[in-house]
């Protein structure tokens, strides 16, 4: 029964993958596209910060930094260098190389202590980058930023768009066949009962490094195509607001659950898109955000399932209930 | 000489605002077990309700009055309303106090809009003194002195009355309070309110220290007060007292010396404290 409800949703993901993927033959509106490419890319950050939150239960307020390191990497390496393509695979070599060694030192200071303190010292941290992007004029920029020019194959968008979703089903892939990985049974052993799973004998502290790293990874990545799809970089990338687009995409598309990130992604996204239109009609829309605040607050403590987490449960009331009463006629 | 005397009293009146936020949170950290990440809103919410009364009335005193009563509200309805329905779930409480967060800073600009708001002193607080060649700022002098006298009060409620005694032993052991019968329920929410309180009132008395108010002081401030509690212990409040001061004067030296790396000490001291002290560096027990 498990294999016929995977396949079936599998079915709807490679049919949801290949409507995305025909889309750029048969339409052709060019504002669609940069909106959906960010819904993409956002995915992606989206995704491995519901590694974190939703597979091994660690918040982290921080996760603006490693998105702002990708972006920053790159655009150093394309504005300092040739926009040459062997000097964007270098900016993503370092982004890989920066982020995991930031998120390892992070993991290994914090982790081993309370929930709290990852949250605090993630915070404080991504407020420390802020400062340092804002500070380090030389490379920077300051606040105002720089645009920079991308290598020839990035620079069609329609092709940006294919290189964009094929990152997002790629990273999605892996990051479902990691979770399922026997490393990712004990981070979500992790998440349910900590003492528990360390009583087991498991070193509690290496699993949860190992998802900070890979965490911080993705989003690193997602970062650089953040900023190849601006051709623009600024301090913006390390504000909180980054990590609260995660936040609120992961937690009202449903934790723990990966598809839950993109569609969590793909609301935020759009409804910012329609929301600042609206505000043309009136004022209260440029707060848009207020909204999706209050609808946050109300899924941490009504749904924290989140829409796709709500959904799963009710199709597994469902099935569930046939299979008890076929027990109670056995018994009786 | 001079220079070292006003870079300290700066740092202090920064610490003691510092210390007004993180006093609030510490102590409900301690108690309660949560982690406000909502503070810095209702810091900045004190610091705009606070401002608006006082260019209303033109009562720079009422302002703070005013100021508190609008952190002791907040404070309640915060407890009641956000914080009480996910006692006991560490990443709910966390993952709802920053949602409040961005809701209170959301809202803030849509009741007093999105531009920053100046403030200035009082009359009576313009101006400064000069003693023996060294000039000294009266609002500067004035944050301490109310910073000073708000420790001693909480301190006096801490350690000379009933609900302080009670407070003390729930930081130490709530289930063991309970069974003795005391409804810990309400004094969770009087610490909220005083926390609360708290925290507004070093926001309004922010507001003409720096000129001007914005709706991201909240949140900048609150990142100073996470140092703090993790540098004076959770839960323990004078050693917020000890670190907001500390911070506050590192803050000061370092914006004086080497304004590159002012959050960046602050910064580091934390790590360090995490690393080898991670019960703070006030904190007694191991």
């Amino acid at each position: 029964m498990k294999w016929t409800y995977n396949n079936r949703a599998n079915a709807i993901y490679f049919i949801i993958a290949a409507f995305l993927l025909l889309l750029p033959f048969v339409h052709d509106s060019r504002s669609l596209f940069i909106l959906l490419t960010q819904v993409f890319i956002f995915s992606i950050f989206a995704m491995s910060y519901d590694l974190l939150l939703g597979f091994t239960g660690i918040v982290s307020f921080g996760h603006a930094m490693y998105f702002g390191i990708g972006a920053y990497a790159i655009g150093v390496f394309m504005k300092r260098y040739e926009p040459t393509n062997l000097n964007f695979v270098l900016a993503i070599l370092t982004t890989i190389l920066l982020t995991a060694i930031i998120s390892f030192f992070v993991g290994l200071l914090t982790l081993r202590l309370k929930s709290h303190f990852y949250a605090m010292l993630t915070l404080s941290l991504s407020g420390l980058f802020l400062v340092l992007a804002e500070k380090w004029r030389t490379l920077t920029y300051g606040n105002d930023g720089f645009t920079f020019r991308v290598p020839e194959i990035l620079k069609d968008r329609t092709d940006f768009y294919f290189i964009c979703l094929i990152c997002m089903i790629a990273v999605f892939l892996i990051l479902s066949r990691f979770t399922n990985s026997p490393v990712g049974r004990v981070l979500q052993a992790i998440r349910e009962n900590e003492q528990r799973t360390e009583s087991l004998g498991y070193q509690v502290l290496h699993y949860k490094i190992i998802a900070s790293i890979i965490s911080g990874i993705f989003a690193g990545i997602a970062g650089i195509l953040y900023a190849v799809s601006l051709r623009f970089v600024n301090t913006s990338v390390f504000a909180l607001d980054i990590t609260l687009d995660a936040l609120l995409m992961t937690i009202i598309g449903g934790v723990g659950t990966l598809v839950g990130a993109i569609i969590g992604a793909g609301l935020i996204e759009f409804a910012h898109h329609w929301l600042t239109a609206l505000a043309k009609e009136h004022w209260i829309f440029e707060r848009w955000i207020i909204f999706f605040g209050i609808i946050y607050i109300l899924a941490v403590m009504f749904f924290p399932l989140g829409i796709v987490g709500t959904l799963k449960s009710i199709n597994w009331k469902r099935r569930k209930k046939p299979d008890v009463k076929k027990e109670e006629k056995l018994a009786g | 000489m001079d220079v070292l005397l006003n870079l300290s009293l700066n740092g202090l009146a920064t610490g003691m605002l510092i210390f007004l936020l993180a006093a609030g949170l510490t102590l409900i950290l301690g108690l309660m077990d949560v982690l406000n990440f909502a503070h810095g809103g209702l810091f900045a919410w004190g610091a705009y309700s606070g401002i608006w009364i006082y260019s209303k009335t033109g009562s720079f005193f009422i302002g703070i009055l005013g100021a508190i009563l609008v952190g002791f509200l907040l404070g309640i309805l915060t407890e009641r309303w956000i914080i009480k329905p996910v006692y006991g779930n560490h990443v709910q409480q966390i993952l709802i106090t920053l949602g409040l967060m961005l809701v209170l800073s959301e809202m803030l600009k849509v009741v007093w809009g999105p531009n920053q708001i100046s403030a200035n002193p009082p009359d009576y607080l313009v101006g400064s003194w000069e003693i023996g060649g060294v000039i000294i700022i009266k609002y500067r002098l004035f944050i301490i002195f109310v910073g000073l006298l708000v420790f001693a009060a909480v301190q006096f409620l801490l350690s000379k009355t009933k609900i302080g005694l009670v407070v003390r032993a729930g930081v130490m052991n709530k289930e063991m309070v309970q069974a003795l019968g005391i409804n810990i329920q309400k004094v969770f929410m009087f610490v909220f309110m005083i926390g609360a309180g708290m925290a507004a009132l070093g926001g309004v008395l922010l507001g003409p220290y720096s000129g001007v108010i914005h709706a991201e002081m909240g949140l900048e401030f609150a990142i100073l007060a996470f140092i703090v509690v993790v540098i004076g212990g959770m839960g323990n409040f004078k050693g917020s007292l000890l670190a907001a001061a500390l911070v506050g004067l590192s803050g000061s030296f370092m914006a004086y010396y080497v304004p590159d790396l002012a959050l960046a000490a602050n910064m580091l001291l934390m790590a360090v404290v995490l690393v080898f002290r991670p019960q703070g560096l006030f904190g007694m027990k191991g």
